[in-house]
């Protein structure tokens, strides 16, 4: 009797474990708060100041300060935005992803910010600023009677305190103020000056980042607090956050700029893209924003009452070869594999249009920029074939090369890009590709230890310079979690040298150079900068596509009846 | 003899609950660590972050102990009723305090789930064994194998595109429209409408236990109609059903003790489906964007979130294994030739 009870323990164990661990890793081959800031005024909006407005685009119902009430009548109150994004940690000592960094870009705000629509550093909480003639003391003046969202003042300490509390804390993204700043000091009530390491000619672009940004005092001083909803000094405040279901934001009345078109943004998180879909057919939702598939935003753009903004990426897609194992160690074999691939098929039937061919590691737009790739062509089977055979390869001896892709973290195209890259690569007939996947946390893994060959990656910038695209790629200081083993002295002397020099045409001359070097070198291969989408219902305007990547919701509002 | 015998049966059937949880322990912290990779490196990822900075991060989530050292700290933890903190995005929240809002969000599904795949397969089974042989039964018996082998995803989507999205008549994800405010008791929310007398949070979730709770249910009643249909023919071909139709007694009564009589595989059937019940809530929740446990495993399974996963399933198979010997002694009690 007991033998056969414990049996039948055993078997739903067993049958339990076998649901949730099989049912849950099946799924991915599927498909890929608590205390608000009190508020005691929501009504009350304080006169912007003259200088908060030069920042900020106005659209064209209405002026963003005006009272006009024949204008405000006409608008909604609120509008819910749709991710299928999930929010990580809310406190910008730890925060490191694109999403909980649009969160924190709309509830806090930092000395610098960009100008929507650009990559334009304009004033933020800073009126103004200088810098040293050594490029190392950068000086910033806030301005006058700031106020944090819960009403508090906002000093130049609460500045220092804040970016102390980076440093001292040690998340994911503190390298970004770590690896740059000595110290950091409160001159007066109003003057926070930034002692740095090194001279950094990209500093403010550093500084328009979340661990930057000033945070409310509530903070604790050594710890993070993931969940917490006191913000900083944006134009919304969280009033309402429950992780992965939603989370409500209001309007800041104390924020110094323009008051936000619309009082009350609500954040709804959704699973993944069918329910998204799903979701703004059915008017749950009134913007479906991260991320929707290709398929759903052709169907979008063909039907009526929805309307489709594209915004340009400044994620980039590419190959990484790894410099150290055989057959990638060969430079011949990487500039064939480079040559073989046809970028605008990719983008053409695997992404419908959603993307752009890249041939540098630097996205078109940004400044320096340059098509370096371009020597080898696309799709150039015969380039590909030659060099293929001058490496030794033939039809009886084919290169044989693993590619390795993750379906768990650039969604459900991933598998069909490895695919599609393989077949590019066999058509020369000298290729044989093996195809192997791996769930992210291995796949990651695996490329720190340098154990793949050829593999599939993509990258967010960490701020809008030239440099976060070359720096961590190719300085062999800084690439070590690519797993390509690049090393190359000229490279690293220069992407230095480049860091320290104000002048931007000078730094462009340089970045020019090192993109003909990664061209040569062929360590990584650019494949597609991406391009995002956002679907609204038709009543929804006000969206300035940025190529930050960051939507800010101040400017958004519902047109109503 | 029969109540002492029971009482035993009852104690041993609940010790033996702790090994079933630490053999499904063992499994879980196995398969968790058998790859490669950990939650420090899944948030990190490709991220250019310094390599002392990594270790500093793995310190912190203390995966720099010895495997055995982590096991035995966990499995201690949890004899504390500590299920841990998570261990990634974010770092450092108690995983108790998920549970605490992810589970009554589960078992409020589970409950419309269960009740919905019972009322349909006892009515389903009902008219098959009622119109043996006719189309009508075999209908039921199609019914009961498609409802059986539906995929909860694809058919949720169904559910969703036909009354969310054409008809918009039902949300098509989340548990309450996040306008409204609800103030929770016991994380229940349609009990909790109903404690706090706050009827638009009361319509709202119930609205949005609709789709989500007919999918589970459906699919969970094909099981159910086969069973009431066959144990109903077997009784209702019975001498006493015979005897019963000779005296005359009305058609419903008749209908009725057949019913009562096929109904004790029916329980013991149920309390093996609560398992299978919680397995597809998870795929369900994941369909119908539904806060509860399974999109909690799932997410914290894409951060490789050890202390997360290995608490909501401890918590999970201890929920289970509870509600397995409850369904056993009502059985035992129910039937009175069951002996312990």
């Amino acid at each position: 009797m007991k033998l056969k009870a414990l049996s039948k323990q055993v078997a739903i164990a067993v049958i339990i474990a076998i649901i949730i661990v099989g049912v849950a890793a099946g799924y991915f081959a599927f498909q890929a708060g608590k205390s608000p800031a009190s508020p005691t005024s929501t009504s009350s909006s304080l006169p912007s100041s003259p200088s908060a407005t030069t920042s900020e685009s106005s659209t064209p119902s209405s002026s963003p300060t005006s009272s006009a009430s024949s204008t405000e009548a006409k608008l909604a109150s609120e509008i819910v935005i749709g991710v299928t994004d999930k929010v990580t940690d809310l406190d910008p000592a730890n925060a490191y992803d694109f999403f909980t960094w649009e969160v924190l870009y709309n509830v806090m705000e930092g000395l610098v910010k960009y100008k929507p629509g650009t990559t334009e550093i304009v004033p933020g909480l800073a009126e103004n600023w200088t810098v040293s003639s050594d490029g190392k003391v950068w000086t910033f003046v806030l301005r006058p009677n700031l106020k944090f969202s819960d009403g508090t003042l906002l000093t130049a300490k609460d500045v220092v305190r804040s970016i102390e509390r980076v440093m001292k804390i040690k998340g994911d993204p503190s390298w970004l103020v770590t690896s740059f700043v000595e110290k950091v000091v409160a001159k007066d009530d109003r003057t926070v000056v930034f002692y740095l390491k090194q001279p950094t000619s990209f500093f403010l672009a550093l500084v328009a980042t979340p661990p930057y940004f000033p945070v409310n005092p509530k903070y604790p001083e050594d710890k993070i607090a993931s969940d917490a909803t006191w913000g900083g000094a944006g134009p919304y405040r969280i009033v309402k956050f429950v992780r992965d279901v939603e989370l409500v934001l209001e309007a800041n009345p104390y924020y110094y700029g323009p008051k936000p078109k619309t009082e009350k943004i609500i954040i709804k998180f959704y699973r993944d893209a069918s329910a998204l879909r799903l979701a703004l057919e059915s008017g749950e939702i009134d913007i479906a924003w991260r991320t929707l598939r290709p398929t759903d935003i052709q169907y979008f753009k063909q039907q009526s009452g929805f309307k489709v903004i594209e915004v340009p990426g400044s994620f980039i897609r590419y190959i990484c070869f790894n410099t150290k194992v055989s057959p990638t160690n060969n430079l011949l074999v990487r500039k064939a594999l480079a040559a073989a691939i046809d970028r605008q098929q990719i983008i053409d039937t695997v992404l419908l249009g959603a993307g752009e061919p890249l041939y540098s590691l630097v996205p078109k737009g940004l400044w320096s920029h340059i098509d370096a790739f371009k020597i080898y062509g696309d799709g150039n089977i015969e380039l590909a074939k030659k060099l293929l055979e001058q490496a030794g390869y033939s039809k009886d001896k084919p290169l044989e090369i693993t590619l390795w892709y993750t379906p768990t973290h650039y969604g459900d195209t991933e598998a069909d890009i490895a695919q599609l890259i393989a077949q590019q690569w066999e058509k020369t007939g000298l290729v044989k590709v093996t195809i192997k996947s791996a769930e992210w946390s291995t796949y990651v893994s695996y490329i720190r230890k340098g154990q793949l060959q050829a593999y599939l990656l993509g990258w967010y910038p960490d701020y809008l310079d030239p440099d976060d695209y070359l720096t961590p790629f190719l300085d062999s200081n800084a690439n070590g979690w690519s797993g390509t083993g690049f090393a190359n002295e000229t490279v690293n002397k220069l992407l230095e040298k480049a860091q320290t020099i104000v002048d931007q045409q000078e730094r462009a001359k340089i970045y020019e150079e090192v993109q003909k070097i990664l061209a040569e070198q062929v360590p990584y291969v650019p494949l597609f900068q991406g391009k995002l989408f956002i679907v609204t219902r038709s009543d929804i305007g006000g969206i300035i596509p940025s190529p930050t990547m960051i939507l800010m919701y101040n400017t958004i509002y519902k047109v109503q009846g | 003899m029969a109540k002492k015998g029971l009482g035993y049966y009852i104690v041993v059937r609940a010790l033996m609950i702790i090994p079933t949880i630490l053999i499904l322990y063992t499994i879980v912290f196995i398969l968790l660590r058998i790859l490669p990779g950990n939650p420090i490196l899944a948030v990190v990822g490709t991220r250019n972050i310094p390599p002392e900075q990594l270790k500093h991060l793995e310190h912190l989530a203390g995966l720099d102990k010895p495997l055995i050292i982590q096991y035995f700290d966990y499995l201690w933890n949890v004899l504390h009723g500590n299920f841990g903190v998570t261990l990634a995005s974010p770092m450092g929240v108690p995983v108790i305090n998920y549970i605490a809002t992810r589970f009554p969000a589960t078992l409020e599904l589970t409950i419309w789930g269960f009740t919905f795949s019972v009322i349909i397969g006892l009515v389903t089974g009902m008219i098959a064994a009622l119109k043996r042989g006719s189309k009508i039964d075999t209908g039921m018996r199609i019914y009961s194998i498609v409802a059986y082998t539906l995929f909860i995803p694809w058919f949720g989507m169904i559910l969703q595109y036909v009354f969310g999205v054409i008809l918009g008549v039902l949300p098509t994800g989340g548990r309450i429209d996040p306008r409204i405010s609800l103030q929770t008791i016991t994380g229940l929310y349609v009990l909790d409408s109903i404690l706090t007398g706050n009827i638009p949070a009361l319509i709202s979730s119930i609205k949005h236990l609709i789709l989500p709770g007919l999918t589970l249910g459906i699919v969970l009643s094909g099981a159910y109609t086969r069973l009431v249909r066959n144990n109903m023919v077997d009784v209702l071909s019975m001498d006493f059903i015979r005897s019963y139709k000779a005296r005359g007694i009305p058609r419903y009564k008749i209908t009725w003790y057949a019913l009562k009589n096929a109904f004790i595989p029916v329980i013991t059937l149920m309390g093996l489906q609560f398992a299978i019940l919680l397995g597809g809530a998870i795929l369900t929740e994941t369909t119908f964007s539904w806060p509860g446990m399974g999109t909690f495993i799932v997410d914290r399974i894409e951060y490789r979130d050890y202390n997360s996963i290995q608490g909501a399933i401890i918590f999970f198979a201890f929920f289970v294994a509870v509600i397995s010997l409850i369904v056993d002694v009502i059985y035992a009690l129910l039937d009175p030739r069951i002996k312990y």
